[in-house]
């Protein structure tokens, strides 16, 4: 089996349509959809299309973790134990595990809120992070900065669900918050474990979470306002290791973000 | 009322552990260092496959299965200084050449096409003789010096009954056609006669028998 497998090579069934991401980004349709005025972008109960966009983001979630299940799975492989050690393995193996749970709730609970597998396209974002040559850049741009995502995204749904009325959703997202919340810990755990003798290396690994965070903002999917769909899940966010700091500059990657993407529309738009 | 100061025997009537054991002290660790080993390169294996299968659910099954074998490791890990093992890694090692080649046969499947070799080979070479080598360290060893190892043997293989048998039944859910069955079996006899070879997954003398294999490179 070869090591360092390229994004394109995910195997999946032919169920499963892929997309990039900066495609779906940069659609020139969402110009048209930013310019209606349905009221905030907050997922909520009231807003037209809610159910459809909960299902969307449902099925995001499950393709998401599919691709943190492979590239855990893969950090075991591609690195020997000089690289990543005996328990850094360890770690990934359990969390192999509580994402294939995660893929096994997902693909329930999306057949519960109405959507089946392949209805939405699959960006393999995730994975691409976890395709980092240093061990360490893939605990910050998986770990930190894309399960992070998770937690934001995993409260906003069970937030939802709450709202909505839908004790089923409330209850899956609140038992894979506890996972993701343990990921992101590990990260940060293992960030400084790894880089205590190596500054460079250290920054070299903020950097990339920096990067992924700015970019997994998705043009302001994430941020604190009503105009945000996703919402930043601040205490969750430290009980997993970040500080205030690290959340505030979260915070505003995001709007810059969310600038940038608004920005970048027109500019499609009008070409 | 009974007196408890009347002395009773040291060892109930239905304890029938003994003393000794098939091992000493030295063998016991160099087994349990082969152990870790192979739990070791088969649980970064299923790591790596589980981007490689298409098949969702076997996708998912591995995942929870590299897990597993992670755990085995580790209870292996932790054996190794009460066995007077402190440097963990230098028993951490295949039993011979031949051991190491069939890992790495074991391995090299890679393409999406081939999940059927690459769960052949898991659950129907290395794990029927993981199943083996940790039975007979088990009813050999003493159950009073080694019940620590003991233990943690009777943990791992509650596992792999149920994970070979969750293996075998994909493998069953998988294998439709004559040219599929026939890709089980060359694959399979491929891979046995590389741990024939190597004599067992501790080398020769796994289960007992201690028959020198030629060409093991021992
Ligand atoms: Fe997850
Ligand atoms: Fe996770």
């Amino acid at each position: 089996m070869r090591k360092q497998l390229p994004p394109e090579m995910l195997a999946r069934d032919s169920r499963f349509v892929r997309t990039s991401i900066m495609d779906q980004i940069l659609d020139p349709r969402n110009r048209k959809i930013s310019e209606r005025t349905i009221g905030p972008a907050k997922l909520a109960p009231g807003r037209p299309a809610s159910a459809d966009r909960a299902r969307n983001l449902m099925h995001g979630i499950f393709t998401g973790e599919i691709q943190a299940l492979e590239g855990a799975g893969r950090t075991m492989f591609d690195f020997d134990e000089t690289e990543a050690p005996f328990a850094l393995k360890l770690d990934m193996a359990r969390q192999c595990w509580d994402e294939a749970r995660h893929v096994e709730i997902s693909i329930k609970l999306g057949e519960w809120m109405g959507t089946e597998i392949g209805e939405f396209t699959e960006a393999t974002f995730l994975y691409e992070a976890a395709c980092a040559p240093d061990p360490v850049l893939r605990l910050c741009g998986v770990n930190r900065a894309l399960e992070g995502l998770a937690i934001d995204v995993f409260n906003t749904m069970k937030e939802f669900g709450d709202v909505s009325g839908d004790p089923v959703l409330e209850f899956c997202e609140d038992w894979m918050l506890a996972d993701e919340v343990t990921h992101v810990k590990m990260g940060s755990d293992w960030l400084r474990r790894l880089t205590a003798d190596d500054p460079e290396r250290l920054e070299r690994a903020l950097d990339f979470q920096r990067t992924v965070d700015k970019l997994f903002s998705l043009g302001g999917f994430r941020g604190e306002t009503d105009e945000n769909p996703v919402h930043l899940a601040r205490k969750l966010r430290e009980m997993a290791g970040f500080s205030t700091t690290e959340i505030d500059e979260i915070a505003e990657l995001s709007e810059l973000a969310r600038a940038e993407g608004k920005a970048a529309v027109e500019a499609a738009g009008s070409a | 009322m009974s007196d408890p100061f009347k002395p009773r025997p040291a060892f109930a009537p239905w304890d029938r552990r003994e003393l000794p054991g098939l091992f000493d002290v030295e063998e016991s660790a160099r087994r349990v260092g082969a152990y870790k080993w192979i739990e070791m390169r088969l649980f970064e294996a299923l790591g790596g496959w589980i981007a490689t299968v298409p098949e969702l659910d076997v996708k998912m099954i591995l995942g929870r299965h590299c897990y597993h074998h992670a755990w085995h490791a580790e209870l292996f890990d932790k054996r190794l200084p009460e066995l007077r093992e402190m440097n963990t890694d230098r028993l951490c090692a295949p039993a011979n050449d031949a051991m190491e080649a069939f890992v790495e046969a074991l391995h090299e499947p890679d393409a999406p096409e081939l999940t059927i070799e690459k769960l052949v080979g898991v659950f129907r070479v290395l794990m029927p003789r993981k199943i083996a080598a940790y039975t007979f360290h088990l009813n050999g060893t003493s159950r009073v010096t080694d019940a620590p190892t003991q233990r943690s043997l009777e943990f791992i293989l509650q596992d792999e009954w149920n994970d070979w048998r969750e293996g075998e039944m994909l493998l069953q859910s998988l294998i439709d056609t004559p040219e599929e069955l026939e890709r089980a079996i060359r694959r399979q006899h491929e891979l046995e006669a590389l741990v024939v070879r190597a004599g067992g997954i501790t080398g020769p003398g796994t289960i007992g028998t201690t028959t020198e294999v030629e060409g093991a490179g021992v």
